[in-house]
């Protein structure tokens, strides 16, 4: 049975800040691609997922992607984190191609993908060994990780035993125990209920202003990429290319809920106004009121 | 003790069933001999120590055959999970081994491997090598791509990701080969005893058949080889429970 007692509670803990702050590590990096296309093919033909695709992303900020479904996002994090070459274009990350685990990106892919015969905090403890660290320290560090998701209870848990919010998060614990430098988020919190997932939010944004990581995190949320985000990029249907950069000038740190705020109200307008123009029929879907900042 | 019952029952049925098909049909001992008379048999052979000779040489063709065939063909099996072209390479002769009946090699290759013990234990390994290397290279392959791709995002190298995703996730079915081949590894020891062996159960099959016309000995040596067989299947389904936990 899933222990869901453990939802509610608040993700941050006083001992988990301390360790937090106390984490050393490089500060982040800037991701570049250029001209990028990515093509499958398949028995049905060939897809042309990605088309020249250019965006210049600052080391140390806070980007995120939104589009309509299949339109590359998933495929551009995939590429960005080393594991998938583009066909044409390049993709760099810190000057340099990426190469899968080694070290500088971190992915939270969309499922959650955890080791099924692993517990949570063995799942969390096998991504630092694989990435060198020292045995003594990984329980330590998985449990502090397991800490700030608030899923401390269900350490000993299997993830059958999760549910689909909690191994959400165990999968974000893993991707966050290894602070890299760059860090990709597939639609991370999109198994949350709305209260989890504001306070992930604020949480989001409260990691990335201690830490200066560079994050990209795509999501279908107009909302979340106005709250959490400096530029929101929205992309077009496939082949996914980038429609419109949107710049968002809000002051940090920004409250949970930006209800209210005209200002907020305008970018995510001029958000939604894009990802309309860029595909028409899914005005429909964006215009959602639950939507609305 | 519940879960002994339902057996312990059956086992009493079947006696009695079998009894009751000797009452009715009268046939005579050296066609089917009654229980009881094979059970009197039984400890008779046990205590000449007849039974217990043959019986050894018996277990360690199983143990050591077993044990050869299941491990080549755990390695085996894997290298064809994981490479298309070892597959495309090794199994057209894999299969035609298979396929080819190993009572009418089994001679051939008593000698070829020099009649002794290794030659038993080669036979016996043969047999049970094609349903766990099948089991595992069809293991192997049902791994789970998004788990690989997370582990490779995670920096974990190809040795690392067999050993911590590959094998565990490939466990639950090698183990479904493992009893099959284990049940297999009896019938390749009578088989390698017939192509040339002076002990042995199948040897004793072959004595008490042919030679003494001792049917109740025959039916001894029969019921002896069934018990080896449920004995070494319950105790991989006891280390099975032991690896895999789901």
């Amino acid at each position: 049975m899933a222990v869901e007692g453990v939802r509610r509670r608040c993700p941050m803990t006083a001992s988990a800040m301390e360790h937090v702050t106390t984490m050393s590590s490089p500060s982040g990096l800037p991701v570049r691609l250029a001209g990028v296309g990515v093509r499958f093919e398949t028995p049905s033909g060939t897809i042309q997922a990605l088309e020249n695709f250019d965006l210049e992303i600052a080391p140390g900020s806070f980007t995120a992607g939104i589009g309509p479904n299949g339109c590359g996002k998933s495929t551009l994090l995939r590429m960005v984190a080393g594991l998938l070459a583009p066909s044409t274009g390049s993709v760099e990350v810190g000057g340099s191609r990426p190469r899968a685990g080694d070290g500088q990106v971190g992915l939270a892919f969309q499922q959650p993908r955890l080791i099924p015969w692993r517990s949570t905090l063995d799942n969390v403890a096998m991504a630092l060994e694989l990435s060198g660290d020292p045995p003594a320290d990984r329980r330590d560090r998985a449990t502090a990780a397991l800490e700030r998701v608030g899923l401390s209870a269900a350490a000993a848990l299997r993830p059958r035993e999760l549910s689909g919010g909690m191994a959400q998060r165990a999968a974000l614990a893993r991707a966050l125990a290894l602070d890299p430098p760059v860090l990709l988020l597939d639609e991370p919190f999109s198994a949350l209920d709305a209260l989890t997932r504001e306070s992930f939010n604020a949480e989001l944004q409260r990691l990335w202003l201690e830490r200066r990581r560079t994050i990209v995190l795509v999501t279908h949320s107009v909302s979340e990429a106005v709250g959490l985000a400096d530029r929101v990029v929205v992309m077009t249907p496939r082949p996914g290319k980038v429609a419109r950069v949107v710049d968002i000038d809000l002051e940090r740190p920004r409250p949970a809920d930006l209800t209210g705020d005209s200002r907020a109200a305008d970018l995510a307008a001029e958000v939604r106004e894009a990802l309309a123009s860029a595909h028409p029929l899914e005005l429909r879907a964006w215009a959602d009121p639950e939507e609305r900042p | 003790m519940r879960r002994f019952g339902a057996a312990v029952v059956s086992l009493v049925v079947f006696l009695l069933a079998w009894k009751v098909v000797v009452l009715l049909g009268d046939y005579p001992d050296y066609i089917l001999p009654a229980p009881e008379a094979v059970v009197e048999r039984g400890i008779r052979a046990v205590q000449s120590g007849v039974l217990w000779e043959h019986t050894a040489a018996t277990l360690i063709e199983v143990v050591l055959g077993f044990g050869l065939g299941a491990s080549v063909a755990i390695v085996v099996g894997t290298a064809l999970g994981k490479s298309i072209l070892i597959e495309r390479a090794l199994s057209p002769y894999i299969v035609a081994a298979q396929a080819v009946p190993i009572l009418a090699l089994a001679p051939l290759l008593d000698i070829w491997f020099g009649g002794g013990l290794l030659a038993r234990v080669a036979i016996c390994a043969l047999i049970v090598f094609f349903p766990i290397a099948i089991a595992t290279m069809v293991g192997i392959r049902s791994t789970d791509p998004l788990l690989d791709e997370m582990l490779r995002s995670l920096g974990a190298t190809a040795p690392q990701r067999t050993r911590l995703l590959e094998i565990p996730s490939a466990l639950p079915v090698i183990f479904g080969g493992l009893r099959v081949g284990v049940t297999l590894a009896v019938i390749g020891a009578v088989v390698a005893e017939w192509a040339g062996a002076r002990t042995g159960l199948g040897v004793l099959v072959l004595i008490a058949n042919q030679g003494l016309f001792d049917t109740e000995l025959m039916f001894v040596a029969l019921a002896t080889l069934a018990i080896i067989g449920l004995v070494f299947y319950g105790l991989v389904v006891l280390v099975e429970r032991r690896l895999v936990s789901r």
